[in-house]
C-alpha cells in the first residue's frame, strides 16, 4: 500500500512519536495499574453495510466507561462508520444496516426494535469533524438539546450554559457575548462551543470524529485538555488522525484497517508494543 | 514575417488563419457571439422601459387637461348635488333591505303566508315611497343640469377637435385650409351663466326636500321585532345627519367656482389614489388606480395563502422527508404545473373550477363559511385558487433549493443532540433557509402579480372596490386587476388618447411593483444568508 504509507507519512511525524511518548504518560497513572473499567459499550461482531458494500467486518470491541478510547486507522478504514454506529447516526442515511452482531449499552442493544433512537442520541453525544455550530446565538446553541427535552426554565437554562461552557474552556472567552451568533467564532472556538453544546445535555457517552483536524495546534491543544478534564464525567470516543494525540489522550486505542478491527489494547501497549506488525507499520509510519 | 521564425510558427499561423468571417477570426466571432446576445437583451429591456415611460408620463398632461374640462364645463358642479342624491338613494336601498328583512320574519315564523305579509307591510312601504319620492324635484335639477354641462363640455370638446384638426393642416402645410377652419373659443364664464343660475331654485327645492324628508321621517311605523327597531332608529339617525349636510352642500354649490385652477399635483393623486376607474362614460371618465390595484392585492394574498402552504409543505417534504422513489415523482409532477397554459388554466377556471366552488358554496352545511353562498362564479377565490396554482411551482422549487442549501452538518448536530426529525425541520432546517423560503415567496408573489390570463377569464372583471365591510366574505366577490385591464381594454383604445396612456401608467405601477418585489427578495437572500464557514 504505496499510497497509504506516503498518507500517512505527512500527517503523523513517526519519527519523534515514541520519545514523546512517556512524556504524555506521566501526566496519568498507567493504563495497567488502573482497575479494570466496567464496560459501558459492547461491540459484538458487527458487519455493517453501506447498501451493497460491506464497511465494517465482524467488529468486536469493548469500550470502558469513563475512559477515553481511541479509533486510528487509515482513511477510509471504517473509523467514523463504527463510531456513527454507536448513536445510530448511520440511520439518516439510506440503505445502511447492520447486518449482523449487536451494539450494546449497559447491556442494552441499541437496535432492538423498542429503542428510542431519541433517547439514545441523547445519551450518546456527538462532536464532528467540522465544527457545525447552529446558526443561532450561542446560549441557544447549547439550550437546543435542552429545549427539546422540555427545559425552559431560564434560571435552569442559565446555569447550564455557565457550566457546560466552563466545561468546555469555553466561559471565559464568550461570556460578554452569549447572545452573539456561534457562526461568529474562530473554528476552535466553534468546535468548543460544539462539545459545550453536547456536554449540555449531560450524555454518557460522547463521540468525536476527528475533532481537532481543522484546528491549529493551540486550539488543538485546548480540546485535548478539555477531553482530560471531560473523562472523569464522561466516557469517550475520538476518531483521530493524528497519532501523538491518541497518545496523549486516550486510554485505550483500537486500530483498524480496511473494515477490521486489527488490534484493540491499551494505548501504551499500541505505541510501545503493538502486537500486530500492521499496527507497529502504521503507528511508526511505515505503513504498508 | 520574418523568414528565421516562420518555420518555428508556421503551425500557429496555419490554425490561426484558417477560420475568417468578416474578417474575424474563430475567437473573436464567439465573443462577438455571446456579447451580442447580452447587449440585445439589455438594449430591449432599456427600449422597453423607456416606451413604457414615455407613453405613460403623457397621461398626466391629459389627465390635468380632463380634470380641468371637469370643473370648468360644470360637472364638478353638477357632481355636488348629484352626490347628494346618490346618499338619498343609498338611503332608499337600506329601507328596502330593511323590508326585505321584515318579509323574511313575517314569513319566517309561520304565522303569515306571502301575501298576508306584503299587506301587512303596506304601511311600510307607503312610508318608504314617501321617502323615495321626496327627492324627485332635486333628481329634475341635475337631470337638467347634467344637460347643460355636457353641452358645454362638448363645446369644448368640439373646439379642441377643431384645433387639432387645423395643427394637423398646418403640419400638411395645407395653411390656407387650417385658416379656413373655425375656431370660437368657449366662454366657461358666459356658457356657465345659466347653470349657476339655478342655485335658488335649487336651495327652495332644497328647502322643500329637507321639510318632507323631516315630515316623512315623523311618522316613520314603529317595526314589530326588537331586532328590526333598531335598524329602524339606526335608519332615522342616518337620515338626521343627512338632513345635517344640506347646509354644507349648499354652501359648496355657493362657493364652487370654476376659474380655481386644478393643482398641478392632482392628474397625479387623482391615478394614484382614484376610487373609480370609468372610461368611455358621457359623463366624465375617471381614471384611479385604487380598485384595479386593490384587485391585484386581493387576488394575489388569496393566491399566497393558498401557495406558501402548499408550495413550501411541499418543499420541505420533498426535502426532507420523502424516499427517493416519492422525490423522482413529485418534484417533476410540481414542476410540471408551471408547463400548462395559463389560458387553459383560466378556461379550467371558467368551466370547472368557479363552477365547483359555487356549487361547494351552496351546500347548506358549509353556510357558515364567510361569503357562502356566493352567485358570482367568477370572483376573487376562483382567481386566487388559480393564481396559487400558478405560484406553487415557483415556491417550491426556490424553497427547495434554499432547503437544499442548508448544510446536512446542521441536520447531523440536531439528530445527535437528540431531536426528531420534525424538531430538527421547524427548529433548525426551516430557520436556516428561512431567507431562501421567504425569497420563495416573494418571487412566487411576483409571478401571481404579473400574471394576466388567469385573472382576465377569472377574477369577475367588475371594476370596483370590493365592499370590504363584507368581512372575510370580500373574497367572494369580483374583482378587475391591473394586468387584466390592460390586456382587456389596450387593443380597444385609440392610440394616443387618455385612455391609452393612462393604460401605460397602469403598466408602470406593475412595473415598479415588480421592481420592489424583485429587490426584496434579492435584499432578503443577501441579508439573511447564513454564512457557512
Ligand atoms: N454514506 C456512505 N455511503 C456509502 N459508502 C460509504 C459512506 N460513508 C462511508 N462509506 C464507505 O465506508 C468506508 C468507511 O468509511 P468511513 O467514513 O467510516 O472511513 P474513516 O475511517 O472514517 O475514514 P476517514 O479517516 O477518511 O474519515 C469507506 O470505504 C467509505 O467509502
Ligand atoms: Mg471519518
Amino acid at each position: 500500500m504505496v499510497t497509504a504509507s506516503t498518507l500517512m507519512e505527512t500527517r503523523s511525524p513517526a519519527p519523534n512519536l515514541r520519545p514523546t511518548l512517556p512524556a504524555a504518560e506521566a501526566g496519568r497513572p498507567a493504563a495497567p495499574a488502573a482497575p479494570a473499567g466496567q464496560i459501558l459499550i459492547d461491540i459484538d461482531h458487527v458487519d455493517f453495510f453501506y447498501g451493497a458494500s460491506q464497511a465494517l467486518h465482524d467488529i468486536n470491541l469493548k469500550v470502558e466507561d469513563k475512559k477515553v478510547t481511541a479509533f486510528i486507522g487509515p482513511s477510509g478504514c471504517g473509523k467514523s462508520t463504527l463510531l456513527r454506529c454507536l448513536n445510530r447516526m448511520n440511520d439518516l442515511i439510506d440503505g445502511t444496516r447492520v447486518a449482523r452482531g449487536s451494539i450494546k449499552i449497559r447491556g442494552i442493544d441499541i437496535h432492538r426494535r423498542d429503542v428510542d433512537v431519541i433517547e439514545l442520541r441523547k445519551r450518546v453525544g456527538m462532536v464532528f469533524q467540522k465544527s457545525n455550530p447552529f446558526p443561532k446565538s450561542i446560549y441557544e446553541n447549547i439550550t437546543y438539546g435542552l429545549r427539546l427535552q422540555g427545559v425552559s426554565n431560564k434560571a435552569r437554562l442559565d446555569e447550564i450554559v455557565e457550566k457546560s461552557l466552563r466545561g468546555a474552556a469555553l466561559w471565559d472567552e464568550v461570556k460578554d457575548r452569549l447572545h452573539a451568533s456561534g457562526l461568529g467564532l474562530s473554528g476552535g472556538q466553534q468546535q468548543r462551543l460544539c462539545i459545550a453544546r453536547a456536554i449540555a445535555v449531560e450524555p454518557e457517552v460522547i463521540l468525536m470524529d476527528e475533532p481537532c483536524s481543522a484546528l491549529d495546534p493551540i486550539a488543538t491543544a485546548k480540546v485535548e485538555e478539555l477531553i482530560h478534564e471531560l473523562k472523569t464525567r464522561f466516557t469517550i470516543v475520538i476518531v483521530t488522525h493524528n497519532m501523538q494525540q491518541a497518545a496523549r489522550c486516550s486510554d485505550k486505542t483500537a486500530f483498524f484497517y480496511m473494515g477490521r478491527l486489527i488490534e484493540y489494547a491499551d494505548t501504551q501497549t499500541i505505541f510501545m508494543n503493538p502486537g500486530n506488525p500492521q499496527t507497529e507499520a502504521y503507528v511508526s509510519g511505515r505503513f504498508g | 514575417m520574418d523568414v528565421p521564425s516562420a518555420a518555428t510558427s508556421a503551425g500557429f499561423l496555419a490554425n490561426k488563419s484558417k477560420f475568417h468571417l468578416l474578417g474575424l477570426t474563430l475567437d473573436d466571432c464567439i465573443r462577438v457571439f455571446f456579447g451580442g446576445n447580452a447587449v440585445v437583451s439589455v438594449v430591449v429591456l432599456a427600449l422597453i422601459t423607456i416606451f413604457l415611460f414615455k407613453e405613460g408620463f403623457g397621461f398626466f398632461g391629459q389627465n390635468e387637461g380632463n380634470l380641468r374640462v371637469y370643473r370648468q364645463a360644470g360637472l364638478e358642479y353638477v357632481d355636488i348635488i348629484r352626490a347628494q342624491q346618490d346618499d338619498h338613494t343609498a338611503l332608499t336601498r337600506y329601507l328596502s333591505d330593511l323590508r326585505v328583512r321584515q318579509f323574511k320574519t313575517m314569513v319566517g315564523a309561520g304565522k303569515l303566508s306571502p301575501a298576508a305579509a306584503n299587506q301587512a307591510l303596506a304601511g311600510f312601504d307607503d312610508f318608504a315611497g314617501r321617502f323615495g319620492d321626496a327627492v324627485g324635484p332635486i333628481r329634475g335639477i341635475v337631470s337638467d343640469l347634467t344637460e347643460a354641462a355636457t353641452a358645454i363640455k362638448d363645446k369644448f370638446i368640439n373646439v379642441e377637435n377643431h384645433k387639432e384638426e387645423r395643427r394637423q393642416l398646418l403640419a400638411a402645410g395645407k395653411a390656407a385650409a387650417a385658416a379656413a377652419v373655425v375656431i370660437d373659443n368657449v366662454d366657461f364664464s358666459a356658457e356657465l351663466k345659466p347653470l349657476l343660475a339655478t342655485l335658488p331654485a335649487y336651495k327652495e327645492a332644497n328647502a322643500e326636500f329637507s321639510r318632507q324628508l323631516t315630515a316623512v321621517l315623523a311618522d316613520a311605523p314603529v317595526l314589530p321585532a326588537a331586532e328590526l327597531q333598531v335598524r329602524m332608529e339606526r335608519f332615522k339617525q342616518l337620515v338626521r345627519e343627512y338632513l345635517a349636510g344640506f347646509p354644507v352642500v349648499e354652501q359648496k354649490l355657493a362657493a364652487w367656482d370654476y376659474t380655481r385652477p386644478v393643482p398641478w399635483y392632482q392628474a397625479f393623486t387623482s391615478f394614484i389614489f382614484g376610487r373609480e376607474w370609468l372610461t368611455a362614460s358621457f359623463w366624465q371618465d375617471w381614471y384611479g388606480v385604487i380598485p384595479l390595484f386593490i384587485g391585484t392585492l386581493m387576488v394575489s394574498a388569496v393566491a399566497l395563502v393558498l401557495a406558501v402552504p402548499l408550495g413550501v409543505g411541499a418543499a420541505i417534504y420533498v426535502n426532507q422527508i420523502a424516499t427517493a422513489t416519492e422525490q423522482r415523482f413529485i418534484k417533476p409532477g410540481i414542476e410540471f404545473i408551471s408547463a400548462i397554459p395559463s389560458v387553459v388554466l383560466g378556461f379550467f377556471g371558467i368551466a370547472v373550477l368557479g363552477q365547483a366552488l359555487r356549487a361547494l358554496s351552496q351546500v347548506t352545511w358549509l353556510a357558515w363559511v364567510p361569503g357562502f353562498p356566493f352567485s358570482e362564479r367568477l370572483n376573487i377565490l376562483t382567481a386566487g385558487c388559480l393564481l396559487a396554482l400558478i405560484a406553487v411551482p415557483t415556491i417550491f422549487t426556490l424553497a427547495e433549493d434554499a432547503l437544499n442549501n442548508v448544510p446536512r452538518s446542521f441536520k447531523e448536530a440536531s439528530f445527535a443532540l437528540g431531536a426528531s426529525r420534525l424538531q430538527t425541520i421547524i427548529k433548525i432546517i426551516v430557520p436556516a433557509s428561512l431567507s431562501g423560503i421567504i425569497s420563495a415567496v416573494l418571487l412566487g408573489l411576483g409571478r401571481v402579480v404579473g400574471e394576466t390570463m388567469v385573472v382576465l377569464l377569472c377574477a369577475g372583471n367588475r371594476i370596483a372596490i370590493p365592499d370590504f365591510t363584507a368581512g372575510l366574505a370580500v373574497i367572494t366577490q369580483p374583482v378587475h386587476t391591473m394586468t387584466g385591464i390592460i390586456a382587456q381594454e389596450m387593443g380597444e383604445v385609440v392610440h394616443g388618447s387618455i385612455h391609452y396612456r393612462a393604460l401605460f401608467v397602469v403598466g408602470m405601477v406593475l412595473f415598479f411593483l415588480s421592481l420592489l418585489i424583485n429587490y426584496l427578495a434579492q435584499r432578503v437572500v443577501r441579508r439573511y444568508r447564513i454564512s457557512i464557514g
